[in-house]
């Protein structure tokens, strides 16, 4: 029994691993794995149902484990492993299970690197062998990393109840819409883990990276200091490389946010590589993280309406902006409750505007006109076509901008029309894949497309002049409400009865490429 | 258990279920065995205790949730007087000021290019403190920036200086007098007595703590003190200075009200900052809307509350919020907006 109070420095491998760290060794513990651990091929899994008996009693369970010296199963819990130890003084074994070593001299499970190195490597291609992909595997520290947990043991554990992670911003002076961005991009949960985990490399010469900006912001926010913190150096920043936003001309979050991630994204060249060795310095292949976590693509379809030919083409983009209802854009109202209408569980009091309402309209087939004709490759002249937009790449965040703020030449005004949003959002029924336009979706893809709100930021006002505001989603369900440098608690009601600026959605389950 | 090759369709419901519930204890116990080895491994690796923490400090970190504090349990607006130092000249400003400070101190406000032909063409020996004292001084001057409130402040300041006695003006004066201390790089040190003689009978001549330059601002400069301009005279000229003007005579009209504000602004503009177009009058900029001017102006957050209402009169500038954390937001938008530099494929799709 290992007392918590004092954690023991017990080695973790050890020396009578040597003896069998001779000759072939390492071929022969991967095929042990291959064939009586992991079992990835079918014909392993066969063999071993079969021939994976204790060689005493016969049993196929009980804690089954190989000699790792000779062909012979035993099973542990009665000791018959032991016993052929014993007599064949073959002191290791495997655990047929888990792979785990087991050192009869030691008594005692023992954990060898190398070993460890070809069972994690055998596990992988057996996950490879049976479909099943890339799996999580939690963190470990190194030795290293270990010395210094133990020479440092004041330790934050971040609990449902901890208000680290969240930290007031002070105005600048006007500057609530770039506070309300900071506070969503830092509670992005894959960029604050790629920040946290020290993932940047900076390779810019100056001091003027606004990624380790960043990461500096989340260091600030991870601090467990109180008192709010003032973002001029990034404000500074984002002034300095993004010129046209500066100066109190253009305060629009929105066009903070696409200004922001421009920038972080052509600073991030330092730590963009790519499977092949190519540095990915072309804006079109970019690997950085701001592109995997923003950047979707959308897919346009322009349909030819005398030969029905489409010509496709793919963009890429980082938001998407939203028509609503009552903007001088016509607006179709979609009847709701009509297919897909509810599928998002938005409420419909009294006919409200949904989001699932702007995003059909979004990806509604839009028919031209004969002003505007396109010149059509199969029929050779211009042709009457319809357009429809459609997501062929969804994000890892998607972030909506509902068009409050309607600048035509004849009236310049805020739409506060509430548009209700959803806590999850199913992106199916705006794919680009044939299946999904039909809104069939094969049962256990739906998790894929799955999408949770996480950030929303609101703005409260006239155009003249107005103040921003957001909600912000920590320890899975509780919200905040950022007002500057104050931060307090919200009701998911607060969150889902306000307005609605922009709305930012978390792609719930991801895959490993 | 042996295994064998056995066919499930000859067996009955009990037998069936008997198997289910084999198979099902297993596959709990493989699962609690597993967990026991991540525990095991844990220990033997020594990461183990990572989650131990502090429990003493970890109730420092609880959420509070009650009203008029934040989750830290600070109550509200106690962060006016935080500064920081601006990366681009180096000074320490005040954080709510910091974003028109530094729209200025990079050229990007409107009125930049101005404060830049003033630096030039003003005395030759200006060092970099200097130039961006100057930027920082037009801060009270520069009318776009809290157009309607700064009017106000300097109206209010009259008053105190018309009405009060020496010595005695109250602390709606803004409290850091060194801070925009107007001047355009002139040092007494190197001027002679005549000169400066001279200088004094028209300028303030106070001497910034800050800078160590003078005031060049008229005698009635409501910036300083009569008291401070007597004291100048003394220590540049000697005890046989010249007298001031005293206070009582400062007023050349005999009330103050809101129509004189016009002619009281015009005075008070030195050094031909012309912003003010005719229709930006002192009249339409009392009213607490400033929305409704022909140039949409963005609201400012305006620090004057927290230096004290001492001179009283229209407390909350521009009438908003009640916390005094204005943060007006305007969101004007031009129609046409440059794009940045990248590529079009970052273009948002309307």
């Amino acid at each position: 029994l290992i007392s918590k109070r004092k954690p023991q420095l017990l080695p973790a491998g050890c020396s009578h691993v040597n003896a069998y760290k001779v000759d072939n060794w390492r071929p022969n513990l991967r095929v042990i794995y291959q064939c009586f651990v992991w079992s990835g091929s079918a014909e392993t899994r066969r063999r071993k149902a079969k021939s994976c008996i204790c060689h005493m009693c016969g049993a196929h369970l009980n804690r089954l484990h190989s000699c790792l010296y000779c062909v012979f199963f035993g099973c542990f819990t009665k000791k018959h492993i032991h016993e052929h130890a014993k007599n064949k003084r073959h002191n290791l074994a495997i655990d047929l299970l888990y792979g785990g070593i087991y050192c009869f001299v030691c008594q005692d499970y023992i954990y060898d690197k190398d070993m460890e190195q070809i069972a994690k490597e055998e596990q992988r291609k057996a996950w490879k062998l049976q479909g099943v992909g890339e799996k999580y595997s939690t963190w470990e520290p190194t030795k290293r990393e270990l010395d210094l947990l133990r020479h440092n043991p004041k330790r934050r554990k971040m609990t449902t109840n901890c208000t680290i992670g969240l930290r007031g911003l002070i105005n600048l002076g006007n500057t609530c819409f770039m506070n309300c961005i900071v506070q969503a991009l830092t509670h992005t949960p894959l960029l604050r883990d790629f920040f946290l985990s020290d993932r940047h490399k900076c390779e810019m010469q100056s001091n003027s990276c606004l990624v380790c900006e960043m990461s500096q912001l989340f260091q600030e926010f991870y601090s467990g200091h109180r008192s709010p913190h003032i973002p001029f150096r990034l404000l500074h920043l984002v002034w300095t490389h993004a010129r046209h936003l500066a100066g109190y001309e253009q305060q629009d979050a929105h066009e903070f946010l696409i200004a922001a991630l421009d920038v972080l994204h052509r600073h991030c060249k330092g730590d963009t590589t790519n499977d092949n060795g190519k540095k990915a310095n072309n804006p079109n292949h970019c690997n950085c993280i701001i592109d995997q976590i923003f950047t979707g693509g959308l897919q346009s379809d322009v349909t030819c309406q005398v030969c029905h030919g489409v010509s496709t083409t793919i963009d890429p983009f980082w938001d998407i902006s939203l028509d609503l209802p009552g903007s001088s854009t016509p607006f179709w109202p979609l009847s709701p409750g009509g297919d897909g209408g509810t599928v998002n569980g938005e409420s419909h009091l009294s006919g409200a505007t949904t989001l699932t309402d702007c995003l059909r309209r979004f990806t509604r087939p839009e028919h031209l006109g004969s002003s505007a004709k396109i010149k059509c490759g199969g029929c050779h002249s211009y042709q009457e076509s319809t357009k429809q937009l459609t997501m062929k790449k969804l994000p890892i965040v998607a972030c909506f901008h509902l068009k409050r703020f309607e600048h035509s030449a004849k009236l310049r005004r805020k739409i506060t029309t509430y548009v209700s949003f959803p806590l999850e959002l199913d992106m199916t029924p705006f794919m680009a894949s044939r299946w999904a336009s039909t809104n069939y979706l094969p049962p256990g893809l739906y998790v894929l497309v799955r999408y949770a709100l996480f950030a929303v930021v609101n703005h409260q006002g006239t155009l003249e002049s107005g103040h921003y505001t957001s909600f912000i989603r920590q320890h899975k369900d509780q919200w905040f409400k950022c007002d500057d440098a104050i931060i307090t608690k919200a009701s998911i009601k607060d969150v889902l009865d306000s307005e609605g600026y922009l709305l930012f959605y978390h792609k719930q389950f991801l895959e490993y490429e | 258990m042996k295994m064998e090759n056995m066919s499930l369709s000859g067996l009955d419901n009990t037998k069936l279920e008997a198997l289910a519930q084999d198979i099902y204890s297993d596959l709990v116990e493989d699962a609690c065995l597993g967990l026991c080895f991540e525990v095991h491994r844990a220990v033997k690796q020594g990461y183990f205790f990572l989650d131990d923490t502090d429990q003493e400090s970890m109730k420092d970190f609880e959420i509070v949730d009650q009203p008029g504090v934040d989750i830290f349990g600070q109550v509200y607006n106690q962060w006016k007087n935080k500064e920081c130092v601006c990366p681009n000249c180096n000074r320490s400003i005040a954080a709510s000021r910091f974003a028109p400070h530094l729209e200025k101190c990079l050229g990007m406000g409107r009125n930049s290019s101005r404060i830049a032909n003033r630096r030039i063409a003003s005395s030759n020996n200006t060092n970099n403190k200097s130039e961006s004292d100057q930027e920082d001084n037009d801060d009270v001057n520069d009318n776009d920036w809290s157009y309607g409130s700064e009017k106000k402040v300097l109206i209010r300041q009259m008053d105190n200086v018309l009405f009060s006695l020496p010595g005695e003006l109250s602390s709606s004066v803004n409290t850091d007098p060194y801070k925009y201390n107007y001047n355009t790089g002139i040092n007494y040190e190197t001027l002679g007595p005549d000169e400066l003689r001279s200088l004094l009978t028209t300028q303030c001549g106070v001497i910034s703590e800050h800078t160590k330059k003078m005031c060049t601002r008229s005698q009635r400069c409501p910036q300083h003190t009569d008291q401070q301009r007597r004291a100048v005279r003394v220590f540049l000229l000697g005890l046989s200075a010249t007298s001031l003007p005293d206070s009582n005579t400062a007023v050349e009209s005999d009330g103050y009200d809101a129509s004189d504000g016009q002619v009281l602004m015009s005075r008070l503009q030195w050094d031909g900052s012309s912003d003010i177009s005719p229709s930006d009058s002192a009249s339409s900029k009392a009213s607490t809307n400033n929305s409704d001017s022909k140039k949409p102006k963005k609201k400012k957050k305006t620090s004057l509350n927290s230096t004290g209402g001492g001179g009283g009169g229209s407390g909350s500038v521009g009438g908003s919020s009640s916390q005094g954390c204005l943060a007006g937001q305007a969101n004007r938008k031009k129609p046409k907006l440059p794009v940045p530099p990248a590529p079009s494929i970052y273009d948002n799709l309307n």
